[in-house]
């Protein structure tokens, strides 16, 4: 049972490997290639912003929702929706409402808005759309998270800060934000590793578009090489680097985030 | 004669009695981050014709004309979207349940350098996003003449979702007290049956955790019934919802009813073991 699990998860990773050493020229293609850099650009971009957006915000709300009260139950309650919902029920409403003649902009017009932007079918902006969704699913996570960080902090120390006549800022800098360090390090690892895999969201929004591959990221670039075009070793070199930055990024942000993390 | 307990003051933090614009402000966020799901669930009710000309307004008269024209498609994407569905997130589950469990108990009883090298992997294998997998998973598939079919589908979802599982379920086996195994071995029990009949009841909780977690995420799961199952055998909601879209380009409506009748089963899943699935995303976020 056990070595099943172990291959279950090896298995893939020597696939992998053999490939790899094939195909060596595919990563000089690769770094030579403009539409991969510019992959390479656009999930640096969405992965950036969904670590700092939701992450700011979710912190922003899980304080000012941190109280008991039936309340702030209903309200907690609002922002875990979008977590049990699909990428593809998030991304088809929000395509619905972000499409040239879409919710949005019909809104838009009714207030007499006459030239509404293209949100999604403008190259400058489509971009910006989709990391604008992301935030928007990720963000239920993030209170959560910050909620039950939070809620382990021990309520002694904010006592003793409030005596030592800390004021609510003052509490919030010395105690609750170092405090709060290891969930910091958990959310933010966990949005830049969910940002190098944006797929769903690409994929039902836009396709890659508008025009070639103006939204496109590394995901999917990489199922469109190796699985719609049959190009697999380049798709698999392609994933190959996409593995290498991802285990490179959390590696590092980990250690740069646990440094400052304070024992009790 | 009267004691007056001594009142424990808890920090104004935690206070109960919060300010109203504590509250106001609150609400407003609350409203302006659910106003996509309020556009969903008023304009499901609204014909078409009636959805562009003010999308914000409630439906008058509402009408449940988008649903019957979801549930009675004549090429039956919905159901068997849904059977499918219904069918794979169930045995990946239960499968998922039942490996993972004694994986984990294996695991967690049995301490040494083989198991320490396991775990590692496991978590690696966690961190692995799906799009970098996607082509050796088909490679292996085609040579197992899986790829098309659901049991195919099960298995990948069953890999995918054990590593979380099975750590989920060490961490468990590891807060019972091992003396209550060692006294059914005293009294004879072998290893399955100790499982099976002592430490697998204790196990609900955890049970409840995997059991929300593995079925949420089969069941929205996009790129794997996608590129998997592929456009000949049937697929699942999730994957129907996609392919819905691009049919009934204008058709809101339609849509938005295929997204709510695709959403409710694993809604109503979500709400009665909500309390275990914001456990699991705790402990998944920190196991990870």
């Amino acid at each position: 049972m056990v070595v099943a699990i172990g291959t279950s998860t090896t298995d893939a990773n020597q696939f992998r490997a053999t490939v790899e050493f094939i195909g060596l020229q595919n990563y000089v293609r690769l770094f030579q290639d403009p539409a991969f850099l510019h992959a390479l650009s656009n999930t640096v971009i969405i992965a950036a912003l969904i670590t700092v957006v939701p992450n700011a915000l979710g912190l922003g709300i899980a304080i000012l929702l941190d109280r008991a009260g039936w309340i702030f139950n209903a309200l907690r309650a609002a922002f875990f929706v979008p977590i049990v919902l699909s990428s593809v029920v998030v991304s088809v409403t929000w395509g619905m409402i972000l499409s040239d003649d879409g919710l949005l902009n019909s809104m838009l017009k009714n207030l007499g808005v006459a030239d509404p932007p293209g949100w999604v079918s403008d190259p400058n902006l489509a971009l910006y759309s989709i990391a604008g969704v992301i935030c928007w699913q990720s963000l239920g996570v993030a209170v959560v998270l910050f909620l039950a960080g939070l809620q382990g902090i021990p309520r002694e120390l904010l006592e003793a800060a409030e005596i030592d006549g800390a004021g609510r800022f003052a509490r919030f800098r010395t105690v609750t934000w170092p405090l709060l360090a290891p969930v910091v390090t958990i959310t933010v690892t966990l949005s830049l590793i969910g940002g190098f895999k944006v797929y769903d969201q690409v994929k039902v929004i836009t396709n890659g578009g508008p025009g070639v591959g103006t939204t496109n990221t590394l995901a999917f670039d990489i199922v469109r090489y190796s699985v719609e075009a049959g190009q697999v070793g380049y798709g698999q070199a392609m994933a190959t680097v996409m593995l290498a930055i991802i285990a490179f990024v959390s590696i590092f942000v980990l250690r740069a985030l646990q440094r400052r993390e304070v024992d009790l | 004669m009267t004691t007056i307990a001594p009142r424990r003051r808890r920090p104004i933090d935690r206070e109960n009695s919060y300010g109203p614009i504590r509250v106001l402000v609150g609400v407003l966020i609350a409203l302006i981050f659910s106003v996509p799901i309020y556009l969903v669930v008023v304009n499901v009710l609204k014909p078409s014709s009636a959805i562009f000309s003010n999308p914000a307004a409630l439906p008058a008269p509402p009408t449940l004309e988008n649903f019957i024209s979801v549930l009675s498609r004549s090429d039956g994407l919905f159901w068997n979207g849904l059977i499918n569905s219904t069918q794979i997130t169930v045995l990946s589950v239960f499968a998922t349940i039942i490996l993972a469990s004694n994986c984990a108990y294996y695991l967690a009883r049995n301490t040494g350098r083989v198991t320490q090298v396991i775990v590692v992997l496991i978590v690696v294998g966690m961190m692995i996003p799906g799009a970098s997998i996607i082509q050796p998973i088909i490679q292996i598939l085609l040579s197992a003449g899986l790829i098309g079919t659901i049991p195919g589908l099960i298995i990948v979802n069953v890999a995918g979702a054990m590593p979380f599982a099975i750590l989920v379920f060490m961490g468990f086996v590891r807060s019972i007290p091992i003396e209550l195994e060692q006294a059914a071995a005293v009294d004879g029990a072998g290893p399955f049956r100790i499982f099976w009949q002592i430490v697998f009841p204790l196990m609900r909780p955890a049970v409840a955790t995997v059991l929300i977690f593995t079925a949420v995420g089969v069941w929205n799961d996009f790129i794997m019934p996608l590129i998997v199952l592929g456009p000949g055998s049937g697929t699942t909601v999730t994957v129907g919802l996609y392919r819905s879209v691009s049919q009934y380009t204008s058709d809101y409506g339609a849509v938005f009813a295929f997204m709510v009748l695709a959403t409710i089963p694993i809604l109503l899943l979500f709400l009665f073991f909500q309390r275990y699935f914001v456990k699991g995303l705790i402990a998944g976020a920190t196991k990870g």
